[in-house]
């Protein structure tokens, strides 16, 4: 270097957290933070505990979702069959239950149904080597949808048992039975995707799959664990959503794939794979679940609320990238 | 034809280029080398417009100019041929070259012109393609002439090509000197980067050196020698770290044997030397033997022991490492930290990651090999080459590996982490790993290995010892020739 390089540099220290890296880590936080303050300011019905509460709970079942969508997506893939997979495991838990299957049984069943229907869209993927996981993905999305009409006749299963309907419906103490399940799956996913190597395995696939397997990780048997971990927490989902509606409906999750990946997306994981945390992904689903919310109590119609979470998610992953490139800049 | 002079410029408060003048002639071969980061890729995007320098003045025919743009290069008769090649691989040769602005009649391409313009430019690069082939179909070597044909056809007056040979083998390196030297004699400039210092012995017609961002030298190449070349590039002498280990003991242990369509033994402490021309097949013997892909109709042996390796997880656990022959896609995940890169290959026995570990080991080896990171946590994708490359050693040697697969370690980085790579190679076989280096350098092999297997269309041609391995006798071996 010449002679200028060195006090040049040393002149300008880096800052410890750029401000950059600072927006790339509590941006989408920021942005939940600003969403509440203008609802807050625009409802008088908007900030008070029932109607957070609330929210928490409209929002546990895109959260358990988004959470399997977050592992699939971290490994560069996509889960377009998690909507379907929570409608059938929604009707099958309701049907157990009605056959006089135990609950506790029954549940068992359900998440069992629903991750190794996700298994084998891992399976499809890397032994059949379909070309992109969309293409089983889509199979099954159409497959367990149809499923879930067939076996239950296209009708509702209503009026489940109490201690089924507490981890939709109850409480502990104020705090709502599926708060405390998602904060559960949350902290269980933070530390396998942090803490394990097989997490950090994830990370490596949706880096680079070629570097991942040339360095011993195992990328079939990863990839399978990651659409059985997503199927399981669609099945996650279908026993809170059955639970809170007091019915198994086959419709149930219709259109549940896109808030999954929706809620991943706006919590500033990337498409390209390698990136992607739960913190994130939590607050992108609390950013939908306030949104909707928010704009119920407004009266805005459903209609235009599906505009405004399509631009939303527009705008999310546009901020996304101007910041990518600020902080780029920033390493040059 | 093209002079720079008193160009400097600096990227954030580093000074990059600092008062570097330079002339390129008509009908010139234009050498400039240097080591990683001492500015040769900002002069070489100066002189084609991607940035603009900071000060200093650009002659193209004695008339001061300002580039806009690429463009603007192009347009004038400046063309660079990328280390990267962009070409469509889908569409012809013919397309290819005349990508943008093909020959068109009323709207329509006119294919014929198309296709006879293209023949002829080849021709003048006394190169024979088919302008109708895909791209995809092509040869590396044959890309790159695509490459270079479009800059002719550009009717280009200086061409600048980065690294041109990194990717070929000896024969097709000499294919494309035999073009460049068409290229002159037609009165084009050349301005040539390279690594390899024998092959800018070879073509250039003078050679100027870069270091640290300023000018050192530019000197006729007669005037030149080697080492000091070497020196004015380093600024010290290299002479120790070139210096060639004695040969170890001749008392080896096997670690590992081939037996079948194809035989092999490489014993402990061994530097076993893998030489052919590209696509002589000796990537895929390594990427096979790592389970990595492709059958063939032989057993392997690891330690006297019969083997299976399926998989890539299975040569890992038999103590295999496989450096990989691109780094970037293949032996580095880019955008994750230098510490996780160093720990991808190991501790999978265990659930939890542990942290401390991981990073003690990691910080080891960075001592002892020596690697210039900024720190554990950032991104692999900022390293130099020859730091990108010693990670992805350092990922093995955290893993305990004992048989060493090395597929071009070298290729791409400057003279020093060269040297330095060399010199951990024979660092780990004195450790007693088994080494397996294939390379297309021979240069390198002769310096390095023990004994050299040269293959020859998947087979092996012939073994050489250190003592009798000559250019001359490899590349016979190499072409098919009787052993």
């Amino acid at each position: 270097m010449s002679q200028a390089a060195p006090s040049a540099t040393a002149a300008k220290p880096r800052p410890v957290l750029s401000p950059a890296a600072v927006l790339r880590r509590f941006g989408p936080l920021l942005g939940l933070l600003l969403l509440c303050g203008v609802l807050g300011g625009a409802s008088d019905r908007f900030l008070t505990a029932d109607n957070l509460l609330n929210i928490l709970r409209q929002s546990a079942v895109n959260l358990l979702v988004s959470l399997g969508q977050l592992v699939v997506i971290i490994t560069a893939g996509i889960d377009l069959s998690v909507g379907s997979i929570l409608g059938l495991c929604c009707v099958m838990v309701a049907l157990l239950m009605h056959a006089g299957v135990p609950p506790l049984i029954s549940v068992a069943v359900a998440l069992a149904i629903g991750a190794a229907l996700g298994a084998i869209n891992g399976i499809l993927l890397t032994k059949l080597h379909l070309p992109h996981p969309f293409i089983p993905t889509l199979g099954m999305m159409n497959v367990a949808r149809g499923l879930a009409l067939v076996i239950s006749g296209g009708f509702p299963i209503s009026e489940l048992p109490s201690g089924f309907r507490f981890w939709g419906a109850g409480s502990i103490g104020w705090i709502p039975a599926p708060v405390i399940l998602v904060l559960f799956f949350c902290a269980a996913f933070s530390i396998f995707l942090n803490r394990t190597t097989i997490g950090r395995d994830l990370y490596a696939i949706g880096g680079s799959p070629q570097a991942a397997r040339l360095s011993g990780v195992p990328v079939d048997a990863r990839l399978i664990l990651v659409y059985a971990l997503s199927g399981l927490t669609a099945a996650a989902g279908a026993i809170v959503l059955a639970g809170r509606m007091n019915s198994g409906f086959p419709l149930a999750g219709v259109g549940g794939e896109l808030d999954s990946i929706a809620a991943v997306v706006i919590g500033g994981a990337s498409f390209l794979g390698g990136v992607g945390l739960v913190s994130g992904t939590v607050v992108g689903a609390l950013i939908m679940g306030v949104l909707r919310n928010g704009l119920n109590l407004l009266n805005v119609s459903a209609a235009w609320q599906t505009v405004v979470i399509g631009l939303v998610i527009v705008a999310a992953v546009w901020v996304d990238i101007v910041r990518q490139r600020a902080s780029e800049r920033g390493q040059e | 034809m093209l002079e720079v002079r008193n160009i400097s410029k600096s990227f954030s408060g580093i000074q990059v280029l600092d008062d570097v003048t330079l002339d390129v002639r008509r009908g010139e071969v234009h050498a400039l080398v240097g080591e990683n980061g001492a500015g040769k890729s900002t002069l070489m995007n100066i002189v084609s417009g991607v940035v603009p320098p900071d000060s200093g003045q650009m002659l193209w025919d004695n008339r001061p100019v300002r580039l806009e743009g690429p463009r603007h290069a192009q347009a004038m008769g400046i063309s660079f041929v990328h280390q990267e090649l962009a070409l469509v691989p889908q569409l012809s040769v013919a397309e290819n070259v005349f990508l943008g602005r093909h020959p068109a009649t009323k709207g329509f391409v006119n294919f014929r012109e198309m296709h006879g313009a293209t023949q002829r430019v080849l021709n003048d690069l006394g190169r024979e393609i088919d302008p109708r082939r895909p791209v995809s179909e092509l040869s590396l070597a044959e890309k790159q002439l695509v490459e270079i044909a479009r800059a002719v056809a550009f009717e280009s007056r200086l061409i600048i090509m980065d690294e041109p040979t990194a990717p070929l083998a000896e024969h097709d390196a000499t294919a494309l000197f035999r073009s460049i030297r068409l290229l002159r004699a037609r009165g084009v400039g050349l301005i040539y980067i390279s690594h390899r210092l024998k092959e800018i012995f070879e073509i250039a017609d003078r050679v100027s050196v870069l270091r640290d961002g300023k000018h050192v030298s530019t000197q006729p190449i007669a005037e030149v020698s080697h080492e000091t070349l070497v020196r004015a590039m380093i600024g010290t002498d290299l002479k120790e770290q070139l210096a060639s280990s004695a040969a170890g003991s001749t008392q080896f242990d096997e670690a590992l044997r081939i037996q079948g369509s194809i035989n092999l033994t490489l014993r402990r402490g061994e530097i076993v030397g893998l030489a052919g021309l590209a696509g002589a097949g000796r990537t895929h013997l390594l990427e096979w033997l790592f389970g990595a892909g492709g059958t063939r109709a032989a057993d392997v042996f690891v330690h006297g022991r019969r083997a299976r390796l399926r998989t890539p997880l299975d040569a890992v656990r038999n103590g295999f490492a496989l450096v990989p022959d691109d780094r970037k896609t293949k032996g580095l995940i880019l955008g994750a930290s230098v510490l996780w890169n160093m720990a991808l290959a190991s501790g999978r026995s265990r659930f939890f990651i542990h942290r401390s570990l991981e990073k003690q080991a990691a910080q080891q080896w960075i001592g002892a090999l020596r690697i210039n990171v900024a720190g554990l946590n950032k991104p692999a994708v900022y390293l130099s080459g020859g730091a990108q490359q010693k990670v992805v050693l350092a990922k093995w040697l955290v893993a305990g590996a004992r048989v060493f697969l090395l597929d071009e370690p070298t290729r791409g980085i400057d003279v020093r982490a060269k040297a330095e790579i060399s010199d951990i190679i024979r660092t780990l076989a004195g450790d007693g790993a088994a080494v397996l280096l294939a390379s297309s350098e021979l240069e390198e092999l002769m310096a390095v290995a023990d004994r050299i297997i040269v293959m020859h269309r998947g087979r092996i041609a012939g073994e050489l010892t250190r003592a009798e391995a000559t250019e001359e006798q490899i590349m016979h071996l190499a072409t098919g020739g009787a052993y």
